[in-house]
């Protein structure tokens, strides 16, 4: 007992038995989705007959199995979906770093960042799609726009949150505006930047899987559509759900590891306890 | 001193409006169509998207009900959800914290893998297309929902000031009086976070779900119904609505906000 409670203590297993007893739950669905249904796997199939999918070599549609097929179509609609992050990421970045040197610029911006966030731009998926006329592009673009306003909002918080104290120290030191901005407002602003890549990635690839199902040439969105229209086995569809859950908790962990790796110093701060103590004040 | 904040007052609102209208002029004139490429058929002229919201009202109007109803009936229970596992996740910390994780992973998961997923499961909560739609398109929103919410209202109802948890000890106060009076009102200021965050996000897995829904109605699902057939302007027309969706609902959440928070300040 007293062991049990030790590994119940640690961080890890607690949210490993949360794991373990939504599968539970799944399961039991299942079974019961079973006894009810004529065609249980189109509502709730068993983990087991996902994964054994997953694994079987039987062709599903043109010669590939199941896997082979989400693999290759994860891999086009993922690389859309970065090209997008990464096109966001950076254009936000610049807007921010503008937006903080002008303040002319920050007051034409700034209401418009306001009200981007409000249109529902996954809504316009089509639209664009209509403008741009190619799904690649169309979908590197909503992936940029969604990237790019919680990057741009959040590093314009982050240059704003500096102390004063650094300010006037940058000040009394005499540094060139170039300096300012490299030893002290990047830095400070990095943790916003990051938090802003946060909230984007598993954005950028709902949006990339959107704008695939409007039309074909491939891509995860365009194979779900198909399995769903019964085009192949519904359990191209099922894998595709849970790899692109998967994918998109990843990249939401794959920023903070990345967070990480660019600031060792915060970690610590975070390892020492007092981050709680400086969220207080 | 005054003159000044007056001039930037000024400035604030002279730059974003004109910067507003020289794109308005550039569309309108069809520069616009020029830089970017395309033609007055795929990119309508303000005007004529102006004239089809008129023409159409009460067919928009039909459809912006039906998203509307979904939009705010899953930020409503999702949003109340959120706050009890919240509540739940202060009652039992440890376990709690882990089950917050996992539903911020649920926040991570793609809507358009569980917007499918969730009309399947709906399909015998009633025989009438309409209402199984509806129930499904709602339970999507919910689900989106409930993870920005639950998050937020943990970090507001655990962050509390020490020297106020010590206070309460000091009373000794029972874990109900703490709750209600210290826990309670501190995480106010956190629920207009979340709700920050989810009433965009509603009007956003409102419209996606309605992608996948079998009962044809809504706004987002007449964008892309008009996209296929393409009738670009009247899709344009539904797009101009959402946008007006969103945007009304976020400032009508900043008015509450106004409201609620200037009173806990004083």
């Amino acid at each position: 007992m007293k062991i049990l409670k030790r590994i119940g203590d640690t961080k890890g297993a607690v949210t490993l038995v949360w794991a373990l007893g939504i599968m539970i739950v799944w399961e039991i669905g299942a079974f019961y989705v079973q006894g009810t249904k004529r065609t249980p796997e189109n509502v709730l199939p068993h983990i087991y007959q996902i994964l054994g999918s997953v694994f079987s070599n039987k062709p599903v549609s043109s010669g590939q199995t199941a896997l082979q097929i989400v693999i290759t179509n994860a891999g086009a609609t993922l690389l859309r979906a970065a090209a997008g992050f990464f096109i966001g990421m950076i254009s936000g970045f610049i807007l921010a770093l503008l937006m903080n040197l002008s303040g002319v610029i920050e007051k034409i911006a700034f209401p418009y960042l306001m009200i981007i966030q409000m249109i529902p731009i996954l809504g316009m998926a089509p639209i664009v799609l209509a403008i741009t006329r190619d799904i690649g592009i169309s979908r590197i673009v909503i992936a940029a726009i969604l990237t790019f306003y919680p990057v741009a909002a959040n590093t314009l918080a982050g240059f704003k949150s500096i102390e004063r104290e650094k300010h006037d120290l940058m000040y009394i030191c005499a540094a060139s505006k170039w300096q300012v901005y490299t030893k002290t407002l990047i830095p400070s602003a990095i943790p916003y930047f990051f938090t802003g890549l946060k909230i984007s990635a598993p954005m950028a690839i709902t949006a990339s899987i959107l704008v695939d199902t409007l039309q074909g040439d491939g891509g995860l969105g365009c194979m779900l559509s198909q399995s769903l229209k019964h085009a192949m086995s519904i359990m191209v569809f099922w894998q595709i759900v849970l790899l692109s859950a998967i994918i998109g908790i990843l990249s939401f962990y794959l920023m903070g590891v990345i967070e990480k790796l660019f600031m060792p110093h915060k970690r610590k701060r975070v390892m020492g306890g007092r981050r709680n103590y400086e969220d207080k004040e | 001193m005054k003159t000044k904040n007056k001039k930037a007052a000024l400035t604030s609102f002279v730059y974003p409006l004109s910067f507003g209208g020289l794109i308005f002029a550039l569309w309108q004139t069809g520069v616009l169509h020029k830089l970017l490429g395309t033609d007055e058929f795929t990119l309508p002229l303000p005007s004529r998207i102006g004239n089809i919201i008129l023409d159409n009202l009460p067919k928009i109007a039909g459809n912006i009900q039906s998203t509307l109803i979904v939009a705010v009936l899953g930020l409503l229970a999702g949003s109340l959800l959120g706050y009890a596992v919240a509540i739940l996740a202060t009652i039992f910390p440890r376990w709690g914290g882990g089950g917050l994780n996992v539903v911020s992973a649920f926040n991570a998961v793609p809507i358009v893998a569980l917007a499918p997923v969730i009309t399947n499961w709906t399909k015998d909560v009633s025989k009438d297309a309409s209402v199984r739609s509806m129930v499904a398109k709602i339970l999507v929103v919910m689900v989106i929902c409930t993870a920005a919410m639950s998050i937020n209202a943990y970090r507001g109802l655990t962050e509390v000031k020490p020297f106020s948890e010590d206070l309460m000890k000091t009373y000794a106060a029972d874990k109900l009086t703490t709750f209600v009076k210290l826990r309670l009102p501190n995480s106010i200021p956190y629920i207009f976070i979340a709700l920050r965050v989810s009433v965009p996000a509603c009007v956003i897995s409102a419209l996606v779900s309605e992608y996948f829904a079998e009962y044809i109605t809504g706004v987002g699902r007449q964008i892309r119904e008009n996209i296929v057939l393409a009738q670009y302007s009247t899709a344009w027309a539904y797009i101009t609505v959402a946008c007006l969706i969103g945007i009304l609902m976020y400032m009508i959440l900043m008015v509450f906000e106004g409201i609620l928070l200037k009173h806990r300040r004083k």
